[in-house]
């Protein structure tokens, strides 16, 4: 499993910061201005993320090259309803790639709907008074899963790195479907523990 | 409304993560539209995500993406907004948006007396995504389940031994229930339903029916 280098918090995270502000105006200068440069750099930082993101969960490279533009694509044109306040880019952001991910899961199922766009706000967080404190959010949980017991960290990347439901967790962990789904609960409370001080 | 009747954590964790099969992960969005606190929950877990897609391994993307991308954006720089459908829906936006049409204009199958489905989606592995119709007073057959189910009220009411559910309770059921709801009298009832596999009726009638009524 590659795990992301969640092990190494406090250096890395103030930087992270740093750069959520700078993608910030990035975003701005792409929603107001349509500003192609500004979006070549949001597109190098984030798009060889977003598609590590779909090949670890199973993707091809092929497959995930046209997730990938589809995400890009919407970072493009729903720009303008970015709301830094309600989380950091790279939270809205995963919220894009996750809703591209299993929309293709379902195009490649037997009923196929046809579906546009859904509205790709995440999900609304109690609005915070600066943007600045999403950066600290994300600060305090990159710190927090550092944090985590083995068992409970390797659910969480298994979940979200993986994209693994709770029976194939339990499977590739010989596990008891229980005992994934609580850990799964204890690692989680113990992560909001983290973001709740911050609210 | 009793937390019983809610989505536990490990669920709403997993949706954010996008780790949910496209069946369940649309039960839990709309699921979400009717608790705040719900949405919540999983708002800080995206704020999971999104740390770890900062730390992702990242892949290699060739130029050619990009320069695809934008001749896409060259063709329609400023797409439209969409207007988004009808806010006056009473049914959570996520699912007019999976349906892509009005709840009320889809095609409705015969399921029974005073009941209709619609199949909304189907898994590689038989999990089953569909919306039943049902008149006030109907008694839904007794029927147990391969795996687990979750019905998600959308209007109207039913009761079964465990109680009774409202609009955007979840009832979940697995292996070891068997359940006959009975519709609130005086109003419709409309449920999403997800279920990893065929319901088992357990009258002789019902499981002549099956196949014919696509349950």
């Amino acid at each position: 499993m590659t795990q992301p280098s969640a092990t190494e918090p406090a250096a890395t995270a103030s930087s992270n910061a740093d750069e959520n502000q700078q993608m910030v105006a990035l975003v701005v200068l792409v929603a107001e201005n349509r500003d192609r440069t500004a979006f070549m750099q949001i597109f190098r930082y984030f798009a060889p993320r977003v598609k590590g993101f779909l090949v670890g969960r199973g993707l091809t490279s092929h497959a995930a090259d046209d997730v990938l533009q589809e995400v890009m694509l919407a970072i493009w044109n729903k720009a303008g309803s970015y709301d830094p306040a309600k989380a950091a880019i790279s939270t809205w952001i995963f919220t894009i790639a996750r809703y591209k991910y299993i929309d293709r899961l379902r195009r490649e199922s037997r009923h196929k709907t046809d579906s546009d766009d859904l509205d790709l706000k995440p999900s609304d967080a109690p609005v915070a008074d600066e943007n600045v404190l999403q950066d600290q959010r994300q600060i305090a949980v990159q710190a927090a899963i550092a944090n985590l017991p083995a068992d409970q960290q390797s659910v969480i990347f298994l979940s979200f790195i993986k994209g693994l439901a709770h029976s194939e967790i339990a499977e590739q962990l010989g596990l008891p479907l229980g005992t994934v789904k609580s850990r799964i609960r204890r690692a989680f409370a113990r992560l909001r523990e983290e973001l709740g001080e911050m609210n | 409304m009793s937390t019983a009747h809610k989505l536990q954590d490990e669920w709403l964790l997993s949706y954010a993560a996008g780790a949910l099969n496209p069946g369940r992960s649309l039960m839990v969005a709309s699921h979400l539209a009717y608790h705040d606190d719900l949405q919540n929950t999983v708002a800080d877990a995206e704020v999971i995500g999104g740390t770890l897609l900062n730390a992702m391994d990242e892949a290699e993307v060739n130029d050619s993406v990009f320069d695809q991308l934008m001749s896409r954006i060259e063709k329609n720089p400023r797409p439209e907004v969409k207007p988004v459908a009808s806010t006056s829906s009473a049914y959570p936006e996520a699912l007019t948006e999976f349906i892509g049409s009005d709840v009320n204009s889809l095609k409705w199958h015969f399921m029974g007396p005073g009941m209709q489905q619609t199949r909304l989606w189907t898994g590689p592995n038989d999990e089953r995504l569909w919306l039943l119709r049902a008149r006030g007073g109907v008694m839904v057959p007794e029927h147990g389940h391969n795996g687990e189910e979750w019905t998600l009220l959308l209007k109207g009411s039913y009761s079964t031994e465990r109680g009774t559910y409202g609009v955007g309770d979840v009832d979940s059921a697995d292996e070891s229930i068997v359940h006959q709801p009975k519709v609130t009298p005086d109003e419709e009832c409309v449920c999403l339903v997800f279920a990893e596999g065929p319901v088992r009726l357990n009258s002789m009638l019902g499981r002549l029916v099956q196949p014919l009524i696509g349950v």
